[in-house]
């Protein structure tokens, strides 16, 4: 992998008339948020956000409303120009580009879903779909070959010529899909698309997706506001407070280490089960060995990937601690103490 | 969260205490001097169920409006001065004014004509000729006065009563004020909690000196006026004259006739100035004219009528079809079918214009805001000025004739289109917008595949009623030469010929309608498709 997709450098979004002039406040006195909005009105959306991601990840960017999520996630496509800083579409810098090769990006390199689906309402469900080749104008026969296969990968097949407003919720959810594919890009960016679907729909939607662009091999900027989803869908995890990214991580890492208490709060519910793996609980076998005396003669064997519940599993029918391996090495040792504690989220020591 | 989490103590509605410390301190900071006695009133108020207020204020009551004014009540400062000015008014004309007057005075000449008729009487029997007419004449006067006299002595007895009523009415009023300003000025002070800027408080000198100030402007010329019996000429009417000679010296001239003739020279520049323009203009709309009179009336008479039921037919069924071909015999048997065509395409001509003008100009306004704020008041004229008040400067600009009647047309029906498609322009929604941006939509692309098709319904209904209020235009232009069947209307009016007038405005009725039925049966397809 030579060099990620999507790469932000200390990009900061500062709303309002005087943003050039607080821009430049920020940097020379370093203004906190309420003495910008007090001292020039304006408002911080977007507070020194760097990340990178590779190709083929799930990037999920997670927050509240308000958080400056969806503001962030703008700045990829440019549909929000940033006041300061620097975004990198394939090696690319998106702020150098003509209002012709803005628009060619956007037509070729990212497919974007929105909350509330934002179809057109006129238009048949290929022809949302086939929009965005529309713009690009590409030939009626092509677009709609396209367009119907599109449709297929996300099961829609057979609904081509429906309206959107016949058809329920989901499935213009993913029509939306659909036609964020429909012209092959290389980043799929996801504002908040599950969130107007009731929790079964979604739950089934976000499996779907997540195989999807497993398969595709799409770069994906995911916005949630729901940690369970982020957790489920993403590779890795933004966690944005206020307009700053307070961590970024693994799911694991962010429910395991949370950086900070605002973290912590949000991590508290979620279940750990699948989500944390032998290797970040286990003692190393070496000091098991040197401050235990229990036997390890019929302990069951786990690989460090394992999750709690493999692990769960292996320990309700022996009383002996689970040796974990790496590479069919033994490496550590989880007890029932240290398993306990694991499902707790992190409690140990 | 869990260590935000205040305790929380539940207490029962019924023992929940009324936090009177700082109400009071509120209703003192709004209330300003004189708090005590009014925290004390909306104590009561505030614990009053009933409708009856249970608070008297005795300035309230004394100094009414003036109290009103004080305290920054404008609204019951205005009601209840109008209010103290009529019980004032009928107290002054019971007191010193003299309702009996006038018939006293006729009754006097009356006496004294009487009186001449019966001395020219003494004198035509002095002459030996006959005296009777002027006896007769003598007793019918006198008999008039007495009726007068009777008459004034009776309204002179009523002055007693009008003083009564004065009274009367200037005591409820003033228990009104007493009972009630306690009342308003809670609501104020509710409404000052809210909006403390925009919400008069406490009592301020310069609310006292306003409140005075317009209480010696208008009530004592308003009582003069209405009391006494012949006030001075000078309250009737405004000395324009006077006014006029202080601005422009001595002389004959008025403001208005100097204002009126510059006006004339003017528009007659401009006309001369800018001939070649609105020949142009003319020209231009005479050209859409002729060619939709050469479509309608060109074309062999069976050919249009196929043509208007076929197209009622597939644009709103059976029914308008049937209703179209009926309105079409009557019009035809009637023998106003050339004129008809002629409206028909005097209408026509004025909405395309408009719509060929109206929804660039509107998608335009609904794109700008600050071009749509500049344009409103614009709108708002064209649609508020009677048309009679444009025909004229038409006249001078354009002459006579169908082109300045559909000039007309267009300034009276253009708004509806222009305001109804920006209207849909900003209804389109933002997410739509920006999905289309993000896959590379350019603005002309953004501009034909979501902006227009999602405004166009909004768009149509603006079409819609610009064909309307074009229509209703028709007669109106036929007094500047405009033709049609507005012109059968017009002559029948001048002569006052009933039969005519009501077939000619059945045949426009029917026109109307089939045009509006014919269109909103096709717009009503056009939805059900989307």
């Amino acid at each position: 992998m030579a060099e990620p997709v999507v790469r932000l450098s200390n990009v900061w979004k500062v709303f309002g008339t005087r943003a050039a002039e607080a821009m430049q406040a920020i940097k020379a006195e370093g203004l906190g948020k309420p003495e910008v909005l007090k001292r020039f009105q304006c408002v911080v959306g977007v507070q020194d956000a760097s990340f990178e991601v590779p190709r083929g990840e799930i990037f999920c960017i997670m927050g509240l409303s308000g958080s400056g999520k969806s503001t962030l996630v703008r700045h990829v496509n440019r549909l929000i120009a940033p006041t300061s800083g620097q975004i990198e579409i394939l090696g690319r810098d998106i702020s150098s580009l003509n209002e012709r090769e803005l628009r060619e990006v956007r037509a070729k390199q990212i497919g974007m879903v929105f909350q509330h689906m934002a179809l057109l309402p006129h238009r048949s469900v290929r022809d949302n779909v086939a929009y965005p080749l529309e713009i690009r104008k590409v030939a009626k026969s092509r677009r709609w070959a396209i367009s119907d296969h599109a449709l297929g990968l996300v099961n829609l097949t057979g609904y081509e010529d429906r309206l959107p407003k016949e058809l329920s919720g989901g499935m213009q959810q993913r029509v939306g899909i659909a036609r964020a594919l429909a012209s092959d890009p290389e980043i799929l960016l996801m504002d908040e698309p599950f969130s107007a679907l009731d929790p079964l729909i979604r739950l089934q939607l976000q499996d779907q997706f997540k195989a999807l662009v497993a398969q595709l091999q799409k770069t994906t900027l995911f916005i949630t506001h729901d940690l369970d989803e982020a957790i489920r869908i993403g590779h890795r995890i933004a966690i944005m407070k206020d307009g700053v990214i307070v961590q970024i991580g693994t799911p694991e890492e962010i429910v395991m280490k949370p950086a900070d208490d605002y973290v912590r709060e949000f991590v508290q519910g979620i279940s750990k089960l699948k989500l944390v793996k032998a290797h970040s609980i286990m003692e190393p076998i070496e000091k098991f060995r040197a401050t235990d005396e229990r036997s390890l003669e019929d302990s069951p064997r786990a690989d460090e990937n394992a999750d709690l519940d493999q692990l769960i599993d292996l320990s309700v029918d022996t009383y002996s601690p689970v040796i974990i391996t790496e590479n069919g090495k033994d490496v550590g040792v989880v007890d029932k103490a240290r398993l306990l504690r694991g499902i707790q989220g992190g409690k140990n020591d | 969260m869990t260590d935000s989490t205040t305790e929380l103590k539940v207490t029962a509605a019924s023992d929940i205490d009324v936090d009177h410390d700082a109400l009071d301190a509120s209703i003192r900071q709004f209330v300003g001097p004189n708090g005590a006695s009014y925290v004390t009133a909306f104590h009561k108020i505030h614990n009053a169920t009933g409708w009856m207020p249970p608070t008297f204020n005795i300035w309230a009551a004394l100094l009414g409006p003036l109290w009103a004014a004080a305290r920054g009540i404008w609204g019951m400062f205005w009601g209840f001065l109008i209010l103290e000015m009529i019980a004032w008014v009928q107290l002054g004309r019971g007191l010193w004014g003299n309702p009996g007057a006038a018939f006293l005075d006729r009754a006097e000449t009356q006496f004294v004509r009487a009186a001449e008729f019966l001395q020219r009487a003494e004198a035509a029997k002095a002459a030996g000729e006959d005296p009777a007419r002027f006896e007769k004449l003598a007793a019918n006067l006198t008999k008039a006065a007495e009726d007068s006299l009777a008459q004034g002595q009776a309204a002179s007895s009523e002055a007693f009563g009008i003083l009564l009523t004065g009274l009367a009415v200037l005591l409820a009023v003033k228990l009104a004020q007493g009972f009630f300003g306690n009342s308003v000025y809670e609501r104020q002070y509710s409404r000052w909690r809210i909006t403390p800027g925009s919400v008069e408080s406490g009592r301020k000198t310069a609310n006292i000196m306003l409140g005075l100030f317009l209480v010696a402007a208008i009530a004592p010329l308003t009582i003069y006026k209405f009391t006494v019996a012949s006030p001075s000429e000078l309250l009737n009417v405004f000395p324009e004259k006077e006014v006029s000679q202080v601005f422009l010296g001595e002389g004959n001239a008025t403001l208005f006739s100097t204002i009126a003739s510059w006006l004339e020279a003017r528009i007659d520049e401009t006309a001369r100035a800018g001939a070649d323009v609105f020949d142009g203009v003319t020209a231009g709309v005479r050209s859409v004219l002729t060619t939709l009179t050469v479509a309608l009336s060109g074309t062999p008479w069976p050919v249009v009528m196929l043509v208007i039921c076929v197209t009622a037919w597939r644009a709103a069924g059976p029914r308008v079809a049937i209703f179209t071909a009926a309105s079409l015999a009557y019009i035809a048997m009637l023998g106003y079918w050339e004129v008809a065509m002629e409206t028909v395409a005097l209408v026509g001509a004025a909405v395309v214009i408009c719509v060929v003008f109206g929804i660039p100009l509107g998608i335009w306004f609904g794109k700008s805001q600050r071009a749509y704020k500049a344009a409103e008041p614009v709108l708002d004229l064209m649609q508020t000025l009677p048309a009679f008040v444009y025909l004229i400067p038409i006249i001078a600009f354009f002459g006579t004739g169908n082109p300045p009647g559909i000039l007309a047309t267009i300034i009276f029906g253009m708004p509806p289109v222009i305001r109804l498609t920006a209207l849909g322009m900003r209804g389109v929604p933002e997410s739509i917008k920006e999905a289309a941006t993000a896959f590379g939509a350019s603005r002309f692309q953004l501009l034909k595949d979501v902006e227009v098709p999602l405004a166009l319904p909004s768009i149509m209904a603006g079409v819609n009623q610009t064909i309307l209020m074009c229509l209703s235009m028709v007669v109106i232009i036929s007094l500047i030469g405009g033709g049609g069947l507005g012109k059968v209307i017009l002559e029948a009016l001048q002569y006052a010929a009933k039969g005519p007038g009501l077939l000619g405005g059945f045949a426009i009725l029917f026109c109307a309608m089939v045009i509006d039925r014919i269109v909103q049966g096709a717009f009503r397809r056009e939805d059900l498709k989307q």
